[in-house]
């Protein structure tokens, strides 16, 4: 790291382009600290997943490490919801109304093949994916997952957060609240349609997280820009 | 909708396709006798029907649908045979448009003696009388198979659907005709589940009982309804005792 030229940055915001500026950076990187660093979770465990999701949170594993020092067991106090196994479509007004009731700003993980696309369960009572009904961060693929690949989720999704910024339009596309959506699929019918064919989901994950490709990630650092 | 859909609809009206050559879902007579086979045939003759074994030592009694209570509550009553547990009562779909049978599923805890009766039913007359009167069991289980397999249950004090939501509209999922990603699109499915309504869920009068509770509780607890004993009353502030009529401006 060199000594490059000295830039004039604005010191609250850009003139009128919309230009981030020096404390609107550093707020954002405070904030994202913050934000990042205590994610409690609601456990929204429906099956099997929930299991590994549970072993994720005791001593061997431990998310609090990672700053989820406990799961919260009420929407009001979370900030990500970990939906962890099947979902079936009685179950599916639950999870949408759960997702409805958590404060903003928040994420959600999708965890495992199940809740990402409907897995094995391709059948009439089985949502196909959970990104029709709510909007989906990470996708943790799996059957179920490891701990480790939970965590793993965990990183990317506060790799994700620490890339956020307040003004950028990611909050109000993926976390907009809209009182009168509430009971409509997250989804346009056509998209469903699609996601629910055979194999439909699974070459579609990188719609709703933003990721070109999971490929490119080794580990989470090097996604940093 | 796409022609897929409007197929899937139309199985909905016509029911499952009759195909020829299909095998019977009766197997040979049993060679062995099972001691309360012997007793119901002594007693109701030609309404047993068929008696056979299955698995190898399983024995299977085919009865006739409309004498099903009668027998069943024999086999309950009756001093030597007192099947007095309903394990399960189910029922099977072989397809081809063979009868549906409802199975039950009964074990003597006195006689540790077990007993498979089985009652088939024509796919044009899906009906059946319930067995709630003798195993209260048969409630929750009697709803089951009708919520997935259509079959009514004539006299079932609340039957409705039990597992999928009572506004479902796509049939019977567990018979054979049922096509196994259900007769509606993805979408639909999706938005028929999302417009969460009370009323999906609840009957009419399930939903009047709630209502009925409601306002009983907010009688009860409306300022000045709580009628408090004297000793109570006198050691209450009194300020708390009606306060919202005395509330300073």
């Amino acid at each position: 790291m060199g000594i490059g030229e000295r830039r004039d940055l604005p010191v609250v915001g850009g003139e009128k382009d919309g230009s981030p500026g020096f404390l609107t950076t550093k707020l954002d990187f405070v904030v994202n600290w913050a934000r990042r660093n205590s994610l409690w979770p609601m456990p929204f465990g429906t099956a099997c997943c929930a299991i590994e999701m549970m072993a994720s949170y005791a001593s061997r594993y431990d998310v609090a490490r990672f700053g989820m020092e406990r799961m919260s067991f009420s929407p009001r106090q979370a900030d990500l919801l970990i939906c962890a196994g099947r979902v079936t479509y009685k179950m599916a007004p639950v999870l949408r109304r759960v997702w409805d009731q958590m404060p903003q700003p928040k994420w959600s993980i999708s965890m495992g093949a199940c809740a990402s696309t409907g897995g094995v369960f391709d059948v009439y009572s089985m949502v196909q994916g959970i990104d029709t009904i709510i909007p989906v961060d990470v996708y943790v693929p799996g059957c179920p997952p490891r701990p480790e690949g939970l965590i793993y989720g965990i990183l990317m999704l506060q790799e994700k957060v620490k890339g956020e910024s307040i003004q950028a339009d990611v909050h109000k596309a993926l976390r907009h609240e809209d009182p009168e959506r509430t009971g409509r699929p997250n989804l346009p019918p056509e998209v469903i349609e699609q996601i629910a064919g055979p194999f439909g989901n699974s070459t579609n994950q990188n719609r709703a997280s933003g990721l070109v490709s999971t490929r490119a990630l080794a580990r989470p650092r090097d996604r940093r820009p | 909708m796409t022609d897929k859909l409007e197929k899937g609809l139309e199985g909905l009206e016509s029911g499952p396709e009759r195909t020829a050559g299909i095998e019977p879902t009766r197997g040979a007579p049993a060679a062995e006798s099972h001691p309360s086979v012997t007793a119901l045939l002594e007693k109701f003759g030609d309404a047993v029907l068929h008696h056979e074994l299955q698995a190898g030592d399983e024995h299977v009694a085919f009865i006739e649908p409309g004498r099903n209570v009668e027998l069943l509550r024999w086999l309950k009553e009756d001093g030597q045979q007192r099947y007095n547990l309903l394990i399960d009562l189910t029922a099977v779909d072989y397809g081809g448009g063979r009868p549906l049978q409802v199975v039950y599923q009964l074990w003597s805890i006195p006689n540790k003696r077990a007993l498979r009766v089985k009652a088939e039913l024509p796919l044009d007359s899906l009906r059946i009388d319930t067995v709630v009167p003798i195993w209260s069991t048969a409630n929750w289980l009697e709803r089951e198979v009708y919520d997935l397999f259509g079959i009514e249950f004539s006299g079932h004090p609340d039957l409705r659907r039990i597992m999928m939501p009572d506004n479902y509209a796509e049939g019977h999922p567990l018979r054979k005709d049922f096509p196994l990603r259900g007769r509606f699109s993805r979408a639909e499915q999706t938005r028929r589940a999302l417009s969460f309504d009370l009323s999906d869920y609840y009957t009419q009068a399930e939903l009047a009982v709630i209502g009925e509770w409601e306002a009983s509780q907010a009688q009860e607890h409306a300022p000045g309804s709580v009628e408090f004993p004297e000793d109570v009353k006198q050691s209450r502030d009194p300020r708390d005792a009606g306060s919202s009529a005395e509330e300073p401006e």
